[in-house]
């Protein structure tokens, strides 16, 4: 059964990807990479974690795609007309496209990985959530608060550089 | 000359030779350089210059007569080793000379004053005759062949000009080239004369050739170098061949004729002969005695069918040029020059007495706006009440042309005879003495047809017109003239020949015999001559109007194949010659082009193309740089995936 | 669990397929999706091994970090974009070629 959801969902990720790759229509790319994000979240689901596919699916496909739509929208000059974009460098992308595919194709099945074996000494099996909780606020103290300082200055960032919309000072 | 004899100072007497020969060196350059505006001063100027050359003739005459050779050396010019010099040799024969050419020029000059007034060209008409007297001083000064040459050249270069004054009419032209033409074919003979000549004595100077020659014997060489010069005499003084550019030359100025034609320069080739008596073999001498005799009597021959007064006169001094040149053949060099001193005298007068009919005519044509040919003596006659001075000198010189007695004519005339007479030792010789009689004979009869015509009979054509006789600047030198024409100018006794000028050179023998002879022939002459020309002109024939349409067989078989061959030569240096240098024209603009393509497509291309190469290699590796981000990524990225496959697998 | 290496195989396919939009669309926010499929393959690769050591929670961790990362970049690229979209009034990137000497 998993195994059949895992395929499912892979396959829909998969294929989602190449739609945004062959469309030329920039909402369709767009849509395309919110199936995407919510197959990968599924198959977050799928491996064990949850914490991270509702991450996922709440800022990715909720915030990110949006927000990438309403820039879409911000950016097309034509009222009316859909956004269709045209290709280059075909040649170049598919070569490189092909060499990294096959070199890591390449590299993944040349190696095996084992599990780790989990240590039995006195832990409790902590549900993945929890177990995320306590180790944002003890072992990952540091990169938190520096994320949340990040985020900040993003924000801030974003704002300044993006101005007002009435100027047209670059 | 005992009072002279202080004047017999070497350096004196140089510098009056070289007066009378620059003298009218400075008038040709007066005349050359002064502007056009002051063109009357050169007809005054010239006339004095040549007049003071005259005094320093007679002067250099009468100091250096009866005395012997005095030579002058100047040197010249050095050629490997061997000096050319140029001086004088001044002895009886030149000295006479002298005095000659420069009384016939000066008198000519006045008599040119009068003629040529109103000429348009005057100016350079006297600075022409200046030159022209300057040569001729110059070959009878000369001592050696060279410059004898030289000035040979030179009066053929001024008779040239000077026949072709007028140089709107295109007769003039033609007879001015035609007198070239045939002077320098004797030229050209006169140079081989020379060239053999100083091959085999090793000198120009004639001094030291007759030196030379007095001990070598007679060679074959000396013949061939003696009929050499005797062409360049030929050329000059009109012998046959090459006579027949004297009668065209009339288309000159009738005072020019008189000077040139007729006194001086065609006297130079007579000259000539005397100064190199020394060269002349028996064998030469005989060609240019016959040569001589033919020459007198084609030329008498041809006189009696004349039309044109002047052409009478022209053939007329061939003839006796034939007889003083039949004179030297004899080796009577000295009759040769008193006949042509005599000859000098009554021709120059006979001349300038015609263009004192010619201009008359002419003037009365003129004003009456007739016009009709004043030469031709068909429109003549009956001329002696209205010029009646001309008559008379006619008559006079006329006479002494047909050797009368007491005329001067009749002095030169029978020493000539004598000496042929003296010569005539066998057969063919005799020949040449009664063809020497038949050219007296026929003399007369044609100097009677002239007078006759112009003078005698009534006036014709000319009878309404206004003809008066010329001015006195005119008339005297005419005068002077027909007075050296009397007998006692020359001897004492009017039949005999020994003056005072032949008592200097060798004297033929003198026959009473034929002096009687002599006379009577003449007047049977004259007799035959009246009863001839009763009627007007009736001798008429083409033939020997045309003499002997010699002319034409020049034009026919000379002339004209000359020109075929120039013609030919010349297509051939136009088309081959030229066409040759075309193609190496071509050929080598062509290689040009070659060359111009290799440079610009093979080397340019070279350093083009290596430029070329830098250009595309800078911009392939500018490429990467191009701006678009997207290529940045691409290119990133596939370096690092190069990277990866070169590390990983 | 899931099978490693096809996941791992899929997150190379997904990492090549952004990579290949990154490179190919002339529009600049197309490049912003290309980087966001690729970060969301790392974080598949991830969570894939992730699923191998299930003891720890490090793998999450990560992924979690991956995808605060990748907002704030998107913000501040989306922001960059319009700014030059409103000068340029062009979405392509190849038109603005302000980088090329």
């Amino acid at each position: 059964m998993i195994t059949f959801l895992f395929y499912l969902f892979a396959l829909l990720a998969g294929a989602s990807a190449l739609t945004i790759l062959f469309v030329r229509n920039v909402f369709y790319g767009a849509l395309s990479l919110m199936a995407c994000l919510l197959s990968i979240a599924a198959l977050y689901v799928l491996a064990y974690a949850e914490f991270v596919a509702v991450t996922q699916i709440l800022i990715y496909a909720g915030g990110i795609a949006i927000v990438i739509l309403f820039g879409i929208m911000l950016t097309s000059r034509v009222r009316g007309v859909p956004l269709v974009v045209q290709h280059n460098n075909l040649f170049g992308a598919v070569v490189a496209g092909v060499a990294l595919f096959g070199l890591l194709v390449t590299v993944f099945s040349h190696h095996t990985v084992t599990p780790v074996p989990t240590s039995t000494e006195g832990t409790q099996t902590l549900q993945p959530a929890q177990a995320i909780g306590v180790a944002t606020l003890t072992a990952y103290l540091l990169p938190f608060e520096v994320i949340g300082i990040l985020l900040l200055i993003a924000a801030v960032g974003a704002m300044v550089i993006a101005g007002s919309l009435k100027s047209k000072q670059p | 000359m005992a009072d002279t004899a202080l004047l017999y100072n070497p350096t004196t007497l140089q510098t009056f030779a070289l007066l009378t020969l620059l003298l009218p060196l400075l008038s040709f350059g007066i005349g050359a350089l002064i502007s056009e505006r002051y063109a009357w001063a050169v007809t005054l100027c010239a006339p004095f210059l040549v007049l003071l050359s005259l005094i320093s003739a007679i002067v250099v005459a009468a100091t250096q007569w009866g005395l012997g050779t005095l030579p002058v050396a100047i040197p010249w010019f050095t050629v490997y080793g061997y000096t050319f010099s140029a001086g004088f040799m001044l002895n009886a024969t030149s000295v006479c000379m002298l005095v000659i050419v420069s009384l016939v020029s000066f008198l000519v000059h006045v008599y040119s004053t009068g003629y040529m007034a109103g000429d348009a060209a005057g100016k350079r008409y006297f600075t022409m005759l200046g030159f022209f007297t300057f040569a001729m001083q110059g070959i009878v000064l000369a001592d050696n062949l060279l410059s004898i040459f030289v000035f040979w050249e030179l009066v053929g270069f001024a008779s040239c000009t000077l026949i072709g004054h007028w140089k709107d009419k295109p007769q003039a032209i033609v007879a001015a080239k035609k007198a070239f033409l045939l002077n320098r074919v004797g030229d050209a003979g006169f140079m081989v004369g020379l060239m053999l000549v100083w091959s085999n004595t090793g000198t120009f100077g004639l001094q030291d050739m007759a030196l030379a020659l007095a001990d070598q014997p007679v060679g074959g060489w000396q013949t061939a170098a003696a009929l050499c010069i005797f062409c360049g005499v030929a050329g000059k003084s009109a012998q046959f061949p090459l006579f027949t550019w004297l009668p065209d030359a009339m288309e000159g100025p009738t005072p020019v004729s008189a000077l040139i034609h007729a006194a001086t320069m065609v006297a130079a080739g007579i000259f000539l002969l005397a100064r190199m008596s020394f060269i002349f073999t028996p064998a030469a001498l005989d060609v240019v005695a016959i040569t001589g005799i033919l020459t007198a009597v084609v030329a008498a021959l041809a006189a009696l069918s004349q039309h044109d007064i002047k052409k009478i006169l022209a053939y007329s001094t061939i003839s006796q040029l034939g007889l003083m040149v039949a004179a030297a053949g004899t080796g009577a060099f000295g009759v040769a020059l008193l006949h042509l001193v005599t000859h000098a005298f009554f021709k120059a007068c006979l001349f300038l007495s015609a263009g004192s009919v010619i201009h008359a005519v002419h003037q009365g044509q003129h004003q009456a706006h007739k016009s009709f040919d004043v030469q031709d003596m068909r429109n003549l006659g009956g001329l002696r009440k209205r010029l009646p001075f001309t008559y008379i000198t006619f008559i006079l010189s006329g006479s002494a042309l047909a050797g009368i007695p007491f005329f001067s004519g009749f002095l030169s005339k029978e020493a000539i005879f004598s000496a042929l007479i003296g010569w005539a030792d066998n057969g063919w010789r005799w020949l040449v003495v009664v063809a020497a009689f038949g050219v007296s004979f026929l003399t007369v009869l044609y100097t009677y047809r002239m007078i006759r015509g112009i003078f005698a009979g009534d006036e014709t054509v000319t009878a309404d017109l206004a003809i008066a006789e010329p001015p006195v600047i005119m008339r005297a030198p005419v005068a002077l003239l027909a007075g050296a024409s009397v007998w006692f100018v020359f001897a004492l006794n009017p039949f005999v020949c020994h003056g005072w000028f032949l008592q200097y050179p060798e004297l033929p023998p003198h026959h009473t015999a034929l002096t009687i002879f002599s006379t009577l022939w003449v007047l049977l002459a004259l007799g035959a001559a009246g009863y001839i020309f009763r009627s007007r002109n009736p001798f008429e024939s083409a033939l020997l109007r045309n003499t002997f349409y010699l002319d034409s067989y020049y034009e026919k078989y000379i002339v004209r194949p000359v020109l075929a061959v120039s013609g030919v030569t010349n297509r051939f240096d136009y088309k081959w010659l030229d066409g040759m240098i075309h193609a190496t024209a071509y050929g080598q603009v062509t290689v040009a082009h070659f060359v111009a393509w290799f440079d610009r497509v093979i080397i340019d291309g070279m350093v083009n193309g290596a430029a070329g190469l830098a250009r595309s290699t800078g911009r392939f590796t500018r490429s990467f740089q191009g701006g678009k981000i997207q290529l940045y990524i691409f290119w990133a990225v596939l370096t690092i995936i190069i990277f990866l496959i070169w590390t990983l697998v | 669990m899931l099978p490693v290496h096809h996941l791992l195989y899929l997150g190379a396919l997904l990492f090549t397929t952004g990579l290949m939009i990154t490179i190919i669309k002339r529009n600049a926010i197309m490049v912003l999706l290309g980087l966001e499929l690729m970060l969301n393959a790392a974080n598949l690769n991830l969570i894939a091994f992730n699923q191998q050591t299930p003891g720890s929670p490090d793998g999450q961790m990560f992924a979690l970090f991956v995808i605060v990362v990748a907002v704030s970049e998107v913000a501040v690229g989306l922001a960059i974009v319009l700014r030059v979209y409103r000068y340029f009034q062009t979405a392509v990137p190849d038109e603005i070629r302000e980088l090329k000497d």
